[in-house]
């Protein structure tokens, strides 16, 4: 009887275990899925297009922003994008580009002429320069 | 063995591992799906450069209104005022603005009216007055103070909207 009553003991125990392994996994399976959508070439394209077209429309000429795109650099590295071509500004679109699926654009209103490069040091910046009036 | 497989591969236990899953994905999906509105910014930065335009440091503009006269064929004045409402990603331009100027003794009827973009999209601004759409352009109106170089004071009210609904909400 005693022999019994461990052995439903350690069953239960190993039971109980795989129950949480599982759900542990089910559960880091679902952080690790929404942690990747999140910095998601597709958001962050969309996130920095918006944000580079709303600086540029409030900006004044002869302005030199220094934008932050840390996130971007290292999606871009990884995606074989050359930093140079992370931000391209074609008359007034902008396109942003962090994979190889042709990236987002994005268009501005404020008639000026704009330049976009990457900062030499630190290198997780990007230069938005606005030159003059159109 | 048979009770421990029932818990674990139970069919119920992984019909809400399912629903759970497809919940997540479903909220996440709609949630990374839907653009980031920006248009409300848009337009706001456009009154206050159309402001800055018509207006600069509480006097307005002298080649629209002198000597307390409104000057002819400003129509077109807010060419002047570095906006490029054209786009080679849109059709049709995207934007509208409108400027009033009233007289304090007359709020009815504007001494001038200037305006610029698809007018098209002014009637979309009407429709969203009770309630607001975000398919519809999104429609700013700002007023402010002003005097001409004889001191005479004038409510100008400007109108901006901006559509580019595709790019900025979910359709």
């Amino acid at each position: 009887m005693k022999k019994r009553g461990n052995n439903t003991r350690g069953t239960i125990l190993i039971e109980n275990v795989i129950f949480i392994v599982l759900n542990i996994l089910f559960l880091m399976i679902l952080i690790l899925f929404l942690y990747r959508q999140g910095s998601g070439a597709v958001v962050l394209e969309q996130s920095y297009a918006k944000k580079i077209a709303l600086l540029i429309d409030s900006a004044k000429p002869v302005t030199e922003m220094k934008l932050d795109m840390e996130e971007a650099f290292v999606l871009a590295e990884k995606n074989g994008v050359k930093p140079g071509d992370i931000v391209k500004i074609n008359r007034n679109v902008i396109t942003v580009q962090l994979s190889d699926k042709g990236g987002y654009q994005y268009s501005f209103f404020n008639d000026v002429d704009a330049t976009a490069y990457p900062d030499v040091s630190p290198n997780k910046n990007y230069i938005i320069k606005i030159n003059g009036y159109k | 063995m048979n009770k421990r497989g029932d818990k674990i591969l139970s069919v119920y236990w992984f019909a809400i591992l399912l629903i759970v899953a497809g919940g997540i994905f479903a909220m996440v999906y709609v949630f990374y799906g839907t653009p980031y509105d920006i248009r409300d910014m848009e337009a706001r930065i456009l009154t206050n450069q159309i402001a800055d335009c018509v207006s600069y440091v509480g006097k307005i503009n002298s080649n629209l209104i002198l000597n307390g006269a409104v000057k002819e064929g400003n129509g077109n004045f807010l060419d002047q005022c570095h906006l490029n409402f054209n786009s080679p990603e849109w059709k049709d331009a995207q934007f509208y603005a409108e400027v009033n100027f009233y007289n304090l003794e007359n709020l009815n009827t504007p001494v001038l009216n200037i305006k610029k973009g698809n007018g098209n999209w002014l009637a979309d601004c009407n429709i969203q007055e009770n309630k607001k759409q975000g398919t519809l352009p999104t429609c700013l109106r700002k007023s402010f103070y002003s005097i001409d170089d004889k001191n005479n004071q004038y409510i100008i009210k400007i109108l901006s909207v901006v559509r580019k609904a595709e790019k900025n909400v979910r359709i």
